[in-house]
C-alpha cells in the first residue's frame, strides 16, 4: 500500500510539475514589454477601452475567458500567478479569500474605486472590501412578457400560477432556484438550515409542472423567441433581452431577491501587480466607466459617471429597476458543507417527471 | 524489430501522459473527500461510492441506462435500412457518396447542431411554423424540453456510429453466399434472416457497443434539447465538477460508469468469440 501510494504522489507531482512547466516558460518570454493577463468572463470590456489603456500605460493587455467560477477556481489553484487581474463573482471572493488565493488591495493606488456606490463597497461576501471591488453587478428578477401576462407579477409565487403551466423559465443554477424558493417563504438565501431547505425544496416541487426549462446560458433566446412567458432572470440579461423583444418586462418580487455581482480582484503572487492595479483604477474613471458600461449594458456602479451617462442608458427601465431595488437584495455567499444539501435536492429536483 | 518497437514510443507516451496518467488522478480523487471551500482531501474513503447506491442516484443511474438501450435499439432500427442501401443496393459508384453523405454533420460542430435543433422544434419555431400555416394544428405543438426530444437529439448525434460499423460487415460479406441462397430455393427474406443478418452481427454488435457507450455520457443533449429537467448521469457528474465542486464524488461516479463501460466490451467479445467459435463449427460439419 506504501507504495502504491508514492507511486500515486510521485505521478501527481511529475503531473503538476510538467503543468507548471509550460506557465513558466510562457511568461518569460514576455519579460520584456510591460503585459497585464486578465482572466475574465466574455464580452466583459468595451475592447475600445482595453486598447486605449494599452496605449496610455504602453503595455498590451492579455485577455483570456473562463465560463463559469469553478473553472476561474480550478486554474487559480493550479497555479494562478500566471494572471494579474481575475473577475470573480461574489460567493467565489469568498471561497478564494478563505483559501488563501487573493491579494490584499491597496485602494490607495487605487483611489478612483472610491467612486464605486456606497452600498456596493460593504458585501457581505467581501465585508470590508480588502480582496475585491465589484465592477459589474445586478439583481435576480422576474422577467414577463406582457403580450402574455396582463397584470405585472409582484410576488415569487406568481410563478406557481397554474395558468403559466409549461411557460415559466427558472435559472439552471441551484443556488438561484433555492434562493428564490427561501425568499419566497421569508429565509435568507444563504440559508444553510436543513429545515428551511426542506421546506424549499418541498414548495419547489410543485412548481415542476410549471417549469418549460432550466436554463442559464440561453435563456434570453427562449424569451426573445416567447417560448417562455415568465421566469427568473439576472437584470442584465433581461436589459438585452428587452432591447430585442420590446413586451418584456423586468420586476423585483415583494419578498426580495439575490443580488450578485462580478469583481476585479488580483490573485496571490501576481507578476504585474503595479499595472493590474493601474487597470482597475483607470475602469472607475467617469469617463472609461461611461464608455465600458454603456458599451457592456450593465448598470455602472460609479456615482461620478452618473451625470455623464447618455439620458437612455441611466432611464433604462431594466437597469434603474436594479438601482432602485438594490436594498430588497442579498448577496450569495460561500455556504460551505451545505452546499451538498443543495446540490442533493436540486439533483432530485431534476428527476420529477 | 527493435527499431519497429521504437515507434511506438510516440503513442505510449501521448497515451500514458495524457490519458493513463489522468485517469489514475481520477481514480485517487474518486477515494477522497471534499472540504467545506471545495479541496479535495485524501483521506482514502469509500463514502463516494457507497453514496452512489443511495436511491435518488440509483433512479438517475437507471433512467440513463434506460434512455441509453431506447437510443441504442432506435440507432439500429434506422441505422440498419440505411447501412443496408448504401451497401447492397446503391451503384458501387454512389456507395462513396453514400458515406460521406452520413459523415457530413461530422463538419459542424455539435453544440451548434444541437442548437439547430432547438431553431427547428421550438414553439415559434420550422415544423411548428409550417404546421400552423397548412392548418394542420390551431396552437404550437411542444416539442422540445421533454424526453422524447432528448432521445431524439441523443438518435440524431450517433446514428452515423451505427451505420458505418454495419456497412463495414456488409461490405465485406462474401456475396456468393446469397447467390448460393438463392439457387437454393431461399426467398429473399429469409436468405436475409439466415444468412445477411447473422452474418452482420459484429458490425450491430460494435455499432450497439459505439452508441450505447456514447449515450450513457451524454450531457449536452439533455441539457439544451431537454431543457435541463431532467438528469442525466453525465449531467450529475458535470455538476459535482462545477456547482457542488464535489470532485471526489464527480470522479467516483465517473469511475462507475467506466466499469460500466468496460463490462460491455467485455460482453461484446465474449460474443464475438462465441460466434466465431459457432461459425468454425459450422464449418467444420460442411
Amino acid at each position: 500500500m506504501k507504495k502504491l501510494r508514492s507511486l500515486f504522489t510521485l505521478s501527481l507531482s511529475l503531473f503538476l510539475l510538467f503543468a507548471a512547466g509550460c506557465g513558466g516558460s510562457k511568461d518569460a518570454k514576455k519579460e520584456e514589454a510591460k503585459v497585464l493577463n486578465i482572466f475574465s468572463w466574455a464580452d466583459n470590456f468595451n475592447p475600445q477601452v482595453l486598447k486605449d489603456f494599452e496605449k496610455k500605460y504602453n503595455c498590451k493587455v492579455n485577455y483570456d475567458v473562463f465560463a463559469n467560477n469553478e473553472e476561474l477556481l480550478a486554474k487559480l489553484q493550479a497555479g494562478g500567478s500566471q494572471y494579474d487581474v481575475i473577475q470573480p463573482s461574489d460567493y467565489m471572493v469568498t471561497t478564494m479569500t478563505k483559501l488563501g488565493l487573493l491579494e490584499k488591495l491597496d485602494k490607495s493606488k487605487m483611489p478612483n474605486t472610491a467612486n464605486i456606490m456606497d452600498k456596493l463597497q460593504h458585501t457581505t461576501f467581501d465585508p470590508n472590501g480588502e480582496y475585491s471591488v465589484v465592477y459589474t453587478w445586478g439583481m435576480t428578477g422576474i422577467v414577463y412578457n406582457t403580450k402574455y401576462i396582463k397584470t405585472a407579477p409582484t410576488s415569487w409565487n406568481d410563478l406557481w400560477n397554474p395558468e403559466y403551466k409549461g411557460r415559466v423559465i427558472l435559472l439552471n443554477d441551484s443556488r438561484e432556484v433555492f434562493g428564490m424558493a427561501l425568499k419566497k417563504h421569508g429565509h435568507s438565501n444563504n440559508s444553510t438550515d436543513p429545515a428551511q431547505i426542506q421546506e424549499a425544496f418541498d414548495d419547489l416541487k410543485t412548481l415542476a409542472p410549471n417549469v418549460l426549462a432550466y436554463d442559464t446560458d440561453s435563456i434570453k433566446q427562449k424569451f426573445i423567441a416567447e417560448e417562455a412567458w415568465i421566469g427568473t432572470m439576472w437584470s442584465g440579461d433581461a436589459y438585452f433581452t428587452h432591447k430585442d423583444n420590446p413586451d418584456i418586462a423586468f420586476v423585483i418580487p415583494k419578498e426580495g431577491t439575490t443580488v450578485w455581482a462580478d469583481t476585479f480582484a488580483i490573485p496571490k503572487g501576481a507578476k504585474h501587480k503595479e499595472l493590474a492595479e493601474q487597470f482597475i483604477n483607470y475602469l472607475y474613471d467617469p469617463e472609461v466607466s461611461v464608455k465600458n458600461y454603456e458599451y457592456i449594458g450593465y448598470n455602472d456602479p460609479n456615482t461620478k459617471a452618473a451625470s455623464l451617462h447618455a439620458k437612455s442608458f441611466i432611464e433604462d427601465p431594466m437597469l434603474k429597476t436594479a438601482v432602485d431595488q438594490i436594498d430588497r437584495g442579498e448577496w450569495l455567499t460561500d455556504i460551505g458543507d451545505a452546499i451538498t444539501l443543495y446540490d442533493k435536492d436540486w439533483t432530485e429536483l431534476k428527476t420529477i417527471k | 524489430m527493435k527499431r519497429g518497437k521504437l515507434l511506438v514510443v510516440p503513442a505510449m507516451g501521448w497515451l500514458s501522459l495524457f490519458f493513463a496518467l489522468p485517469l489514475l488522478i481520477v481514480v485517487v480523487v474518486s477515494f477522497a473527500s471534499r472540504t467545506a471551500y471545495g479541496q479535495v482531501v485524501f483521506n482514502w474513503t469509500l463514502a463516494n461510492y457507497i453514496r452512489f447506491f443511495e436511491p435518488l442516484y440509483m433512479t438517475i443511474f437507471a433512467t440513463t441506462i434506460v434512455t441509453a438501450l431506447g437510443t441504442t435499439l432506435l440507432t439500429f432500427a434506422m441505422g440498419y435500412p440505411v447501412a443496408y442501401t448504401i451497401a447492397m443496393i446503391l451503384p458501387k459508384k454512389w456507395q462513396q457518396a453514400g458515406i460521406i453523405l452520413v459523415m457530413i454533420p461530422f463538419w459542424i460542430n455539435f453544440l451548434i447542431r444541437s442548437f439547430a435543433w432547438v431553431i427547428i422544434l421550438r414553439s415559434q419555431g420550422v415544423v411548428n411554423t409550417i404546421l400552423l400555416h397548412l392548418g394542420l394544428i390551431q396552437k404550437p405543438l411542444t416539442l422540445l424540453y421533454n424526453d422524447a426530444a432528448v432521445l431524439l437529439g441523443m438518435v440524431y448525434a450517433l446514428l452515423p456510429f451505427m451505420v458505418l460499423p454495419i456497412y463495414v460487415s456488409l461490405e465485406q460479406m462474401d456475396k456468393r453466399l446469397l447467390e448460393a441462397a438463392s439457387d437454393l430455393g431461399a426467398p429473399p427474406v429469409t436468405a436475409f434472416r439466415r444468412i445477411t443478418l447473422p452474418l452482420t452481427m459484429p458490425g450491430v454488435a460494435a455499432g450497439s457497443i459505439l452508441v450505447f457507450i456514447s449515450s450513457l455520457g451524454m450531457f449536452v443533449v439533455p441539457d439544451i434539447m431537454g431543457g435541463a429537467k431532467s438528469a442525466l448521469i453525465g449531467n450529475i457528474i458535470q455538476n459535482q465538477f462545477l456547482a457542488a465542486r464535489d470532485w471526489p464524488f464527480g470522479s467516483a461516479l465517473s469511475i462507475i460508469l467506466a466499469l460500466l463501460a468496460l463490462v460491455m466490451i467485455l460482453l461484446y467479445y465474449k460474443a464475438l468469440q462465441a460466434q466465431k467459435g459457432g461459425q468454425a463449427h459450422a464449418k467444420n460439419l460442411a
